[in-house]
């Protein structure tokens, strides 16, 4: 029992150095700028200014940004559920000519580093017209490649003999896909959906360039109001950043346990 | 196999949509309004759409929209990606280093047939109300002298100092020469222990320290990096750290302001742009500090950098262009510049603005609010040579160099004039 | 724009409480499909009709903003010069860049923050997920602590990170200064350019060997940050351990460490391969810490240029776009290579069932 102990302490002094900064961002939050610029000790804000809230809303129209951040990753996360669901099953369980080569050309996407796939998208995204639409903000994310390599592993692990049974039941792969391969690698479905959850809400270069007009911005772009050359307002921005935290937070501790036990671990040992 | 061809279907269609607009054309982001992408935030944002109101009230034709577009490195990014795209904005913010590089991408309107144009034109008693360097600064040398852009947001480089600090230190002026201000930094630090001076990296107050000495940074595309100004500058960064009379702030970051206000240092050198700011941060007790022209080697010959940025007009319709040019014109004519000025502390950039009532009004409020219009007579711009984007980078990694000891300020020199010269040829072919 | 999530919520409250006749309907319009293609199921082709119908969406989207950029980047690196005076050059943007001093530079940048960052978080992730699988109660609650960083974006932490590190008001230089060291002697964090070896070893070793103490703050950051995702997926690959097996070893003697090392690691190495292969694709191309954490990406001295950002400089801040396209396709191969390297030697040590 002692062993016991000695791991809660050893983990809560982890948990306590990996948070630090989110309570640093917190009481920070409730500074005046004169206290979170000046170098101190004191952790804690000598009066919690509660109407850094008032002021942050003020400052940008964060009602907006985020009905705008909710739309977009919400959409980009059921399509990249789908889509890679699909080709996921594809590369795992059928057969077909020319599998390896297509399958390595997704893994390629992956090896091009962002910044530079961004001048070409960024032009064909301007020919179609879609500067300023959610057009642009969602369909070049609708899928990627980590989500398909996911979901292959996931079907990977489903035992072969599953479908055979299945097919002589009368079903076919698409309703095999839909009514019982899916249900069973839901951890890794709601994996890949954080994921891309997560990936779409804390982007900001990409609806940066693409969107210029005040009601077409997403959070993260907001965030950047608080840091004009009149100076970084480092209470208002950390104010605003733990208010963008929070979705994201609430999110994954609603669905951290659907993902963890069983399949997820046996779909990626495969 | 049938996923190739479909692949390879799709990718002469991707070909052939990114390859059709014609090599060269640009067109408008916006077709029915001018689209000006500038950096103005809060107060000084507000101001602005005020003078773009009242400039679309006057008159018929395309509306003028200005839309916050991030800080000058974003819209940097924005402009250069856009002229990859072949749709622009009508005009956008630009420092002379990244208007070098539209200009190289064939992407600006040269102003000159506006200018001389007889009936939106500026007449010559006009041209001759601007400071001279405000108008020089916007001539382009490598393309044939000229004007491809015009004033927007001028300031000038400026000592800001703490008169509270220095006053614990027993000095009561603020250094006019080099030399007063090293001895008034050790004075500082050994009467109250406090680091006299935060420096802010950045190429421009560079140069600025090397005009004040007299010197030049550049004589055609060769640098002059190693000249004795130069030189003494370096120096200088090297005795102040040494000595640990300075230290640095984070690239980027605005901590020498802050620093001055909480009365932990005495000196900062920054555009007179930030006066405002500082002066906010000051909570407005102004007895408590001043600014003042940067020292000199020589103050009968003084010298300092011209500060920001101005506007670039591109190739968008022949209507957009003729209507930005416009904008621009009634935005630096005598009364709205002085508008501007007294409402975001840029300056004036017309000399007629000295006698203007309240300007001279604003001038009276405190004894320092002069200073600054005072140096537009003797700033002088910065090259506007190609590739100086990247000879910034190399000035700055210079001085961090001599400021953390990895560098004497000779070998710095030396090595950045090597790399300067190289960049600056390779840029040029 | 609340019209357009009010729309959405109607649609999907009109989808759940329709649930059973929808899922009626689309299980019959899918069994159409299935039919169709199972009358096309014959020769060697067959699957490939289906196969093409599930692929489509997910390589219609890649084809155009993946492959063809990639495609493109390589086509632009065979032009040299800038704006309008870009020519055709062939490889001589891969021989200046292989040639070029802040090229190998920045690679090795790359290097040692990947060697930093990698070990480090898989040791880390690694003893942590171990710790938290062993517990009982309060398992959500640390799981959401630790996965914490990893939710956060970037740029706030990095901004938190920044001034918590700050050399003159952050809160790190001031608990030293509280702990007697002197002001002057304080360490610069980000803004040290010097090795971090170097000043740990009171300047035994050059000063421009080893990675920059900047460098080291940028991997601790991200060790920090990426650490939730790691410690989330060993998590997941523990829970498939069967119990008999770490119990069989308790009984025969094996002690908490021996039993790490010679039971659990083994049979998750599956997932450690995993987490290996995509930390080295993700470390290679690293950015945005990168440039949130000093301001331009390229740190002190750009001691923290690595490959992306040197990329991401030449492209957008210097205009060198044949150049940087070079670059990024010389990243690309490396990566490429790395993978299929560790596919091969590392691949071999993994321990299927």
């Amino acid at each position: 029992m002692m062993r016991k102990t000695l791991r809660y302490a050893l983990l809560s002094l982890g948990a306590v150095a990996t948070t630090f900064p989110f309570v640093w961002m917190i009481c920070t939050a409730f500074k005046t700028y004169t206290e979170a610029a000046s170098p101190t000790l004191r952790l804690f804000p000598d009066v919690w200014q509660w109407r850094n809230f008032l002021e942050t809303f003020d400052a940008a129209p964060f009602g907006v940004y985020f009905s705008n951040t909710f739309l977009v990753a919400g959409v980009v996360t059921g399509s990249a559920i789908v889509t890679s669901m699909m080709a996921g099953y594809a590369f795992a369980r059928l057969r077909f000519p020319g599998r390896a080569v297509v399958f390595g050309m997704v893994l390629a996407t992956m090896m091009i580093p962002f910044e530079v796939t961004l001048i070409p998208n960024y032009v064909l995204v301007t020919r179609f017209g879609w500067r300023d639409t959610y057009a642009a903000l969602i369909v070049p994310w609708c899928a990627n490649a980590f989500s398909i390599f996911l979901m292959r592993q996931a079907f990977l692990g489903l035992p072969a003999d599953f479908f055979d049974a299945a097919k002589i039941d009368g079903c076919g792969h698409l309703r095999f896909l839909l009514w019982i391969a899916g249900p069973l690698v839901k951890p890794m479905i709601v994996t890949v959906g954080l994921f891309a959850f997560l990936g779409s809400y804390n982007s900001l270069v990409w609806p940066l360039v693409v969107t210029g007009k005040d009601t077409m911005r997403v959070v993260q772009v907001g965030l950047t109001v608080f840091s004009g050359a009149e100076g970084v307002q480092y209470n208002l921005l950390m104010c605003a950043s733990t208010i963008v935290i929070l979705p994201t937070v609430g999110l994954y501790f609603a669905a951290q346990r659907h993902f963890l036990e069983g399949s997820l671990g046996a779909g990626i040992k495969g | 196999m049938i996923r190739v061809p479909t692949l390879g279907i799709l990718f002469c269609l991707m070909v052939t949509a990114l390859g059709c607009g014609g090599p060269a054309g640009f067109r408008p982001i916006e077709p029915d309004k001018v689209l000006f992408w500038d950096r103005q935030t809060v107060e000084n944002a507000d101001l602005l759409h005020g003078i773009v109101d009242q400039f679309n009230a006057g008159r018929e034709g395309l509306p003028v929209e200005a839309q916050y577009s991030g800080g000058y490195s974003e819209i940097y990014r924005k402009v250069t990606t856009s002229i990859q795209a072949r749709a622009l904005p009508a005009m956008a913010v630009a420092y002379q280093s990244m208007t070098v590089e539209y200009i190289q991408a064939g992407a600006v309107v040269p102003l000159d047939s506006f200018i001389s144009d007889p009936e939106v034109g500026l007449s010559s008693e006009e041209l001759d109300d601007f400071f001279p360097v405000v108008l020089e600064t916007n001539r382009f040398s490598e393309f044939g002298g000229q004007m491809c852009s015009f004033p927007f947001c001028k300031s000038v480089l400026m000592l800001y100092f703490n008169k509270r600090v220095l006053s614990e230190a027993g000095i009561d002026t603020a250094p006019a020469t080099w030399h007063q201000f090293l001895e008034q930094c050790r004075q500082v630090k050994s009467d109250t222990g406090k680091y006299a001076y935060a420096i802010d990296v950045d190429a421009s107050t560079f140069d600025g320290m090397i005009y004040s000495r007299g010197g030049d940074v550049i004589a055609g595309t060769e640098t002059l990096f190693d000249s004795p100004a130069s030189l003494d500058a370096l120096k200088l960064l090297e005795t102040l750290a040494k000595e640990k009379l300075g230290y640095q702030i984070p690239p980027g970051s605005y901590d020498d302001r802050d620093a001055l206000a909480q009365d932990r240092i005495a000196f900062l050198f920054r555009s007179s742009s930030h006066q405002a700011s500082v002066g906010r941060l000051m909570q407005g007790d102004m007895a408590r500090w001043g600014i003042k022209a940067i020292p000199q080697a020589d103050p009968s010959d003084p010298h300092t950098v011209l500060y920001g940025p101005n506007i670039c007009i591109f190739r968008t319709t022949p209507e957009q262009e003729r209507i930005s040019w416009q904008f621009v014109k009634a935005f630096t004519s005598p009364e709205t510049t002085v508008r501007w000025s007294l409402g975001t502390g840029y300056l004036p950039i017309r000399k007629s603005a000295e006698n203007h009532p309240e300007m001279k009004a604003f001038w009276k409020t405190w004894e320092y609010n002069r200073a600054a219009f005072d140096c537009l007579g003797f700033a002088r711009s910065e090259p506007n040579v190609a590739g100086w984007q990247e000879v910034r980078d190399l000035i700055e990694n210079a001085q961090t160099a001599v400021l953390t000891g990895k560098r004497t300020a000779e070998q710095a020199a030396a090595e950045l004039k090597g790399q300067a010269d190289a960049v600056l040829a390779e840029a040029g072919g | 724009m609340f019209v357009k999530l009010a729309v959405l919520g109607v649609v999907l409250g009109c989808v759940l409480v329709f649930w059973r006749r929808l899922s009626g309907l689309v299980d019959t319009a899918v069994g159409l499909l299935d039919n169709l293609f199972e009358r096309r199921r014959t020769g060697p082709l067959k699957d490939a009709p289906l196969a093409g119908f599930l692929l489509a969406p997910a390589l219609a989207v890649l084809g155009v903003f993946g492959v063809a950029p990639l495609v493109l980047a390589v086509y632009l690196s065979l032009f040299e010069g800038k704006g309008l005076n870009m020519r055709f050059g062939g490889l001589v943007n891969y021989s200046r860049a292989l040639s070029q001093e802040g090229f190998w530079d920045s690679f090795l940048v790359t290097v040692y923050y990947a060697a930093g960052t990698i070990p480090l978080c898989l040791i880390v992730s690694f003893l942590v997920a171990n710790g938290l699988y062993r517990l009982g109660r309060g398992r959500g609650l640390f799981r959401t602590l630790y996965f914490l960083p990893y939710v956060t974006s970037v740029v706030a932490a990095a901004t938190v990170w920044r001034v918590i590190l700050h050399p003159h008001v952050g809160l790190v230089n001031a608990m030293l200064q509280s702990w007697g060291f002197s002001a002057d002697a304080l360490p610069q964090w980000l803004l040290e350019p010097n090795g971090a070896i170097h000043l740990l070893t009171g300047g035994v070793v050059s000063e421009d060997v080893g990675p920059s103490l900047a460098l080291c703050c940028v991997i601790l950051f991200d060790v920090w940050h990426a650490s939730g995702f790691m410690i989330v997926i060993l998590l997941a690959g523990l829970t498939t351990i069967p119990r008999e097996l770490e119990e069989a070893a308790t009984i025969d003697g094996a002690g908490p460490l021996q039993r790490a090392w010679h039971v659990t690691l083994p049979l998750i190495s599956p997932t450690v391969f995993f987490l290996l292969i995509v930390s080295v694709i993700k470390g290679f191309q690293a950015f945005n810490s990168f440039y949130a954490l000093t301001g331009n990406g390229r740190g002190p001295l750009d001691t923290t240029q690595n490959m992306t950002v040197y990329i991401f400089t030449n492209l957008y801040e210097y205009q060198r776009l044949g150049y940087g396209a070079a670059a990024a396709t010389l990243l690309a191969v490396a990566i490429v290579i790395l993978t299929l390297l560790q596919w091969r030697f590392v691949g071999r040590r993994v321990h299927y069932e």
